[in-house]
């Protein structure tokens, strides 16, 4: 049937018209393109990495209270947030054990050093604590076994591997075993190697008992943080409040904070619900070039196209038939943009994804196709009532 | 042929342009012309006549400042712009000297183009008629062709098989051999004759040509925006 009816014919009609001029419907379509492949590679970067912070804190496990020195996270994740607080030693760690409720007191120092083996040598996060740490975060063990509160006690020279640490050093895991490497100088034997669990900070971790690194790495015996492990979820409220008064005898208040995991991934979500929306406010940016770009070449094609707006006009067409013939036009373009673009950034988000936290979701799809339409009906509508406000009879008279 | 009743009316029609100093321009004063059914007419007078203005007002392409244009019964001026363009979908076919084909879309395309805008509904089928059209016009071998790969005379009968297709009361022909060789041309206003001949279709022909316009049965001569002479 050639005598087509309403939209279909207005679709036909415009891809019969796009297919005649594909350089320059390419073209017009390329800033939109640009445009939502960069707003959804910005969400998906901004949502890849919430997630991945969010599964990192969330391992940790649900009745977890840490003690982070200055505003910690609810400085509103201001890096400087968490410098220029109290450092703790182990006098908070003998305080705090003596409160009722805690199940696990665990000091930690973190500190990035390189760790050498016999022939390999990589950047590490190693990880100073005691026993209780095991536990508390779940670390299970792949080969070997781990230190215990005897090796604490007696600063035995040992370490505890992530997986991919003894993967990098060793080449395989089970070979790390009884081998020798060095930490700044401080020589450790490796008693064992932690299950892979596809944490990177985790899985690239050196863990070692902290009076250990006392002296050698820690100079100055003191810890970034000290998490506790709540005998119940109910009591952590509790307890956070015992531990602010004994820290409270030797600290100001301002100078550590003691927060459980729900506050932080609420502090997570909020950094990056800002951060997103600042990533898409950017993306937005090449988006309205994009839909300025379509105004521009939709006024040029009016212009060309004055005659044939009369010829329709004369043949019956109305202001509105031609109005949403050229939206149609418009919208088709950046839509075609916006579909293309959504595409070649799903592509990249499937490449990169092995090795960087970035994750696409519905809301992001939803969003490329909404605005691509929108921008196309937003920036047509000028030149398509141009287009319709034209006289037919002057129109069919233009040369 | 013999004519019936009044298909279009214009009674007392004024077109005024207002200049760039402001001074009026009238392209057409007191205007009083019947076209009827079933005639072959044409409207002739020199470049600058306002033979145009007038052909536009009958296929309701302009409004007049002053005066009456009365279709089926009713006032044109003061239909809006809608009305106007669906009265102008089914009631005039046009016939332009640049033949006004869309090169984008094939000789049926183009014939089917005033059909994809109509509002009615058809107690027949536009695309039969449009084969029909093509074959009485010897263009059929050319339906999936587009204009601009075709001859003048070709892409004439095929606007002419276009201002057919809504079967309208009335066809309007502006300069219609203008762009086609002696030939040819007179190939064209044949078709034009058989058509008011032999099917009634009522015609209105715009030329500058005297030797055209005697092939009708009417010529109106327009000068300086009035009718000077109407001899049927």
């Amino acid at each position: 049937m050639i005598v087509l009816r309403g939209f279909n014919q207005l679709l036909i009609s415009a891809f019969a018209d796009f297919k005649r001029d594909k350089v320059r419907t390419g073209l017009t379509s390329l800033g939109i393109m640009i445009g939502v492949l960069s707003v959804v590679l910005l969400i998906a970067l901004g949502l890849g990495l919430k997630n991945y912070i969010r599964d990192q804190f969330e391992s940790l496990g649900a009745n977890l209270v840490m003690i982070l020195p200055g505003a910690g996270f609810s400085g509103g994740g201001n890096p400087a947030s968490l410098t220029g607080g109290a450092e703790f030693d182990e006098k908070d760690v003998s305080s705090i054990k003596k409160l009722s409720n805690i199940k696990y007191v665990v000091p930690v120092f973190i500190q990035s050093s390189t760790v050498s083996s016999a022939n390999e040598e990589k950047k590490v996060s190693v990880m100073g604590a005691n026993e209780d740490m095991f536990s508390l975060l779940n670390v299970k063990v792949q080969a070997g076994e781990l230190w215990t509160k005897s090796d604490v006690d007696k600063k035995t020279k040992v370490a505890v591997l992530g997986y991919t640490v003894a993967e990098n050093l060793f080449k395989y895991p089970s070979e790390a075993l009884g081998k020798t490497i060095r930490i700044e100088g401080l020589r450790l034997k490796v008693v064992g190697v932690a299950k892979k669990i596809g944490n990177q900070e985790r899985d690239e971790a050196a863990f070692v008992p902290y009076t250990t690194t006392f002296g050698s790495i820690n100079t100055k015996k003191t810890f970034f943080a000290i998490y506790l492990g709540i005998a119940s979820q109910d009591l952590v409220s509790d307890v956070k409040t015992n531990v602010e008064k004994t820290l409270l005898r030797r600290y100001d208040k301002d100078k550590f904070s003691v927060t459980e995991q729900s506050e932080i991934l609420s502090s997570i979500n909020q950094i990056f619900a800002i951060l997103n929306l600042f990533l898409i406010a950017i993306g937005s940016i090449s988006l309205i070039v994009g839909g300025v770009g379509i105004m521009n070449i939709m006024y040029a094609t009016v212009t060309e196209r004055t005659r044939e707006v009369g010829i329709r006009r004369a043949l019956g067409a109305t202001r509105k038939d031609i109005l949403l013939h050229f939206l149609t036009e418009s919208t088709m373009l950046s839509l075609f943009g916006g579909i293309i673009g959504l595409i070649l950034a799903t592509i990249i988000v499937l490449l990169i994804r092995n090795w960087f936290p970035v994750a696409i979701n519905i809301f992001a799809v939803v969003l490329a196709i909404g605005v691509s339409s929108a921008i196309g009906i937003f920036f047509g509508v000028f030149p398509a009532k141009k287009a319709a406000d034209l006289s037919p009879m002057e129109a069919i008279r233009y040369e | 042929m013999k004519t019936t009743s009044s298909i279009i009316s214009l009674k007392d029609v004024f077109k005024e342009y207002i200049l760039g100093d402001e001074s009026v321009f009238t392209a057409l004063r007191k205007i009083n012309l019947d076209i009827c059914e079933g005639e072959f007419s044409s409207i002739i007078g020199p470049s600058g006549s306002g033979k145009s203005t007038l052909m536009h007002m009958i296929g309701l392409l302009d409004k007049p400042s002053r005066g009456e244009i009365i279709v089926n019964g009713r006032d044109v001026a003061k239909l809006d712009d809608t009305q106007t363009s669906v009265l102008r979908n089914s009631y005039v076919g046009f016939v332009f000297q640049q033949f006004n084909l869309l090169n984008k879309l094939t000789v049926k395309e183009n014939i089917l183009l005033p059909a994809s805008y109509s509002q009615k509904k058809f107690d027949y089928d536009p695309e039969e008629r449009a084969d029909m059209l093509m074959e009485k016009f010897g263009i059929l071998s050319k339906k999936e062709s587009f204009p601009n790969k075709i001859s003048g005379g070709q892409q004439q009968r095929v606007a002419v098989a276009r201002s057919l297709i809504m079967k309208p009361q009335l066809i309007l022909a502006d300069e219609p051999t203008g762009n086609l060789d002696h030939k040819t041309g007179n190939e064209i206003i044949d078709l034009f004759e058989s058509l008011n001949d032999s099917e009634g279709i009522t015609i209105v022909m715009v030329t500058h040509e005297m030797e055209l316009a005697e092939r009708t049965r009417r010529q109106i001569k327009v000068f300086d925006g009035e009718i000077i002479s109407d001899k049927q």
